[in-house]
């Protein structure tokens, strides 16, 4: 169990520190957006690539969110009949329904990964690659396939110490 | 099996995976995925849902909704929230509810430069709460109006309501918007009379505030209220008369807001930080759903279900109103148990395309929908918005706080009805909008 939870803690912090990364993105994207409507107001002007620049941005926050937000079970789910459940039977369709999560994400990394690194085009404006852009799919993928894994864990823990 | 079959069989099965418990966007992108398989082949299947994660992600509208959330963050961090309700509760306290009908003024208020309802719930709780207990108001009336006040922060924009019916009926998000204003205070106004109405009916409910405010002191208090008046005007004015996009406008809301709390030396690390935590929160739960549910609705367009359910609503010889109520019921009871933007998110495939075919008006239904969201926020057993105040009231029970709420249901109903019979009062404005 102490490795187990030595690995719980490090994905965690992780997690945390990769979604903290993309997180404060979103000053920048406020204020560029700002920027561009007063270039805009004052001089009839645009701030060159200002859009695809806060795309980027946006695909950073919310792809380095992914994980993080499972962390602190912010992915909507229906707690109302499973709650209901007895205190093996919980755990139990927890893994069920943990193993499917894991399976279609799985799918979500590989496939994110064959695409980002086949990608070979860039941005309309400034010519920004968006390969390392699309690959971040596969990495926040990943990163919640591991949340997945220890919420895994953590459930089939809990249907073992229940067992008579 | 026909291609209309296999789509019924996902349908039950993504709702059967949902009641187990799986996380929704999960469920929606698996069914979706393997239904994307059966009907086409597995080629064409495997990229679906990594592709469409990227392009939901890297969508420049969808820059909105992390706005609108910090809105709500940076709000409550410069001090809005509490000048909002000290100058609420100077002018209303002597009206019958007085402190209950201040907090559905400060709710109005808060969610005017605030796009998520449980924010405004929760900055609420910690206010409106204690000021209502000093003054032995009902636990029941007290927290009910709390959480039903904070279900406006989904009607009066901005709102993430909008923003996300806007995104799954490709409408413009920025008419829908301005459709909320007229029915977001028309709503607060039935809430102030739903509370007035109760104290009326059983004094004991509400006892009389003592202090009485001059002219002079309510006048002084107003002060409170101009931050937020400006940030309002500013952010939705500029979207009605065609000066910025919504996305734009959600910038210059929050870096207004951001400069005002800057200016009251109201900005720590701490709140900043717990801010861009919330905002990323939403924004990922919210963009991660409606990427499960694009993949879902690729697969339920290719088995033809959101056609033939329209062909054969419209061949029925019944009048629309009776399939309009027949959609509001299904909203109330999914209400009961789904979140309201995953309600959203698995219903609007099939009935928009219904609400088209019927001769509805888009912008129209998306004020209903979002009213029906409203619902879903305070009725059991899973109202988000009581067990956010169940959070802040550690001392009353939950069914209390939703036996609280229910009498506010009753103003959502009106409210509803009122505009189905006159829809003017949502269409009005965005009729004339510049662009």
């Amino acid at each position: 169990m102490g490795y187990l939870n030595k690995a719980k803690k490090v994905i965690q912090r992780l997690t945390f520190y990769i979604c903290a990364v993309g997180m404060f993105l979103l000053i920048p994207m406020m204020l560029l957006t700002v920027g561009d409507v007063i270039v805009r107001v004052a001089w009839a002007r645009t701030i060159p690539g200002a859009v695809e620049t806060s795309e980027y941005m946006l695909a950073v926050f919310i792809l380095l969110g992914l994980a993080f937000t499972q962390q602190i079970k912010g992915h909507v789910r229906v707690s109302f009949l499973i709650s209901r459940l007895s205190a093996r039977a919980q755990p139990a369709m927890e893994i069920f329904t943990t193993l499917l999560s894991l399976f279609i994400i799985f799918i979500v990394v590989w496939q994110g990964w064959v695409i980002g690194i086949h990608e070979t085009a860039v941005s309309d404006m400034l010519r920004v690659p968006q390969a390392p852009f699309k690959l971040l799919v596969a990495v926040g993928g990943f990163l919640l396939f591991l949340e997945l894994l220890i919420d895994l864990a953590v459930s089939t823990g809990k249907l073992i110490r229940r067992q008579p | 099996m026909s291609p209309i079959i296999a789509g019924i069989v996902g349908v039950v099965v993504v709702f059967l995976l949902l009641f187990l418990g799986m996380p929704i966007a999960c469920a929606l992108m698996l069914v979706g995925f393997i239904g994307l398989i059966y009907l086409t082949s597995i080629g064409a299947a495997l990229p679906v849902a990594a592709s469409t994660i990227y392009h939901v992600a890297a969508y420049y509208p969808y820059t909105v909704i992390p706005l609108f959330i910090i809105m709500g963050g940076l709000a409550t961090s410069a001090g809005l929230t509490g000048e909002l309700y000290r100058a609420a509760d100077k002018w209303f306290r002597r009206l019958p509810g007085g402190l209950g009908v201040a907090t559905i003024g400060t709710c109005a208020g808060f969610a005017a430069v605030s796009g998520s309802s449980v924010a405004t719930a929760a900055a609420m709780g910690t206010i409106a709460l204690p000021e209502m207990k000093r003054f032995n108001y009902s636990p029941r009336l007290a927290t009910g109006t709390i959480a039903a006040g904070g279900t406006l922060g989904f009607l009066i924009p901005p709102s993430i309501g909008f923003v996300v019916y806007g995104m799954l009926t490709e409408q413009s998000i920025g008419k829908l918007l301005i459709s909320g204003i007229f029915p977001g205070l028309g709503l607060a106004a039935a809430y102030i009379a739903i509370i007035i109405f109760q104290v009326k009916l059983n004094p004991g409910l509400a006892p009389v505030s003592p202090e009485a405010v001059s002219w002079k002191e309510k006048l002084v208090a107003l002060r409170g209220i101009w931050e937020t008046l400006v940030v309002f005007l500013v952010v939705m004015g500029g979207i009605y008369l065609g000066w910025f996009t919504p996305t734009e406008a959600g910038a210059i809301g929050a870096t207004t807001l951001f400069l005002i709390a800057l200016v009251k030396r109201k900005v720590t690390g701490h709140s900043l930080f717990a801010s861009l935590e919330e905002a990323v929160r939403v924004s990922v739960m919210v963009l991660f759903l409606v990427a499960g549910a694009t993949v879902f609705s690729y697969f339920l367009a290719l088995s033809t279900i959101p056609a033939q359910v329209a062909t054969w609503v419209a061949g029925l010889e019944v009048s629309r109103y009776v399939i309009l109520g027949l959609i509001l019921a299904i909203f109330i009871f999914l209400g009961c148990f789904i979140d309201a933007i995953s309600m959203m998110v698995l219903t609007m495939p099939v009935i928009f395309p219904l609400i088209l075919t019927l001769g509805f008006d888009p912008i129209w239904f998306g004020v209903i929908a979002v009213l029906m969201m409203e619902a879903g926020l305070i009725t059991p057993p899973m109202g988000l918005n009581v067990y956010t105040i169940a959070g802040a009231a550690k001392d009353v029970p939950v069914e209390e706080i939703f036996r609280g709420a229910l009498p506010f249901l009753i103003a959502i109903v009106v409210i509803v009805a009122i505009i189905t019979i006159f829809p003017q009062i949502a269409l009005f404005l965005p009729a004339r909008m510049i662009r």
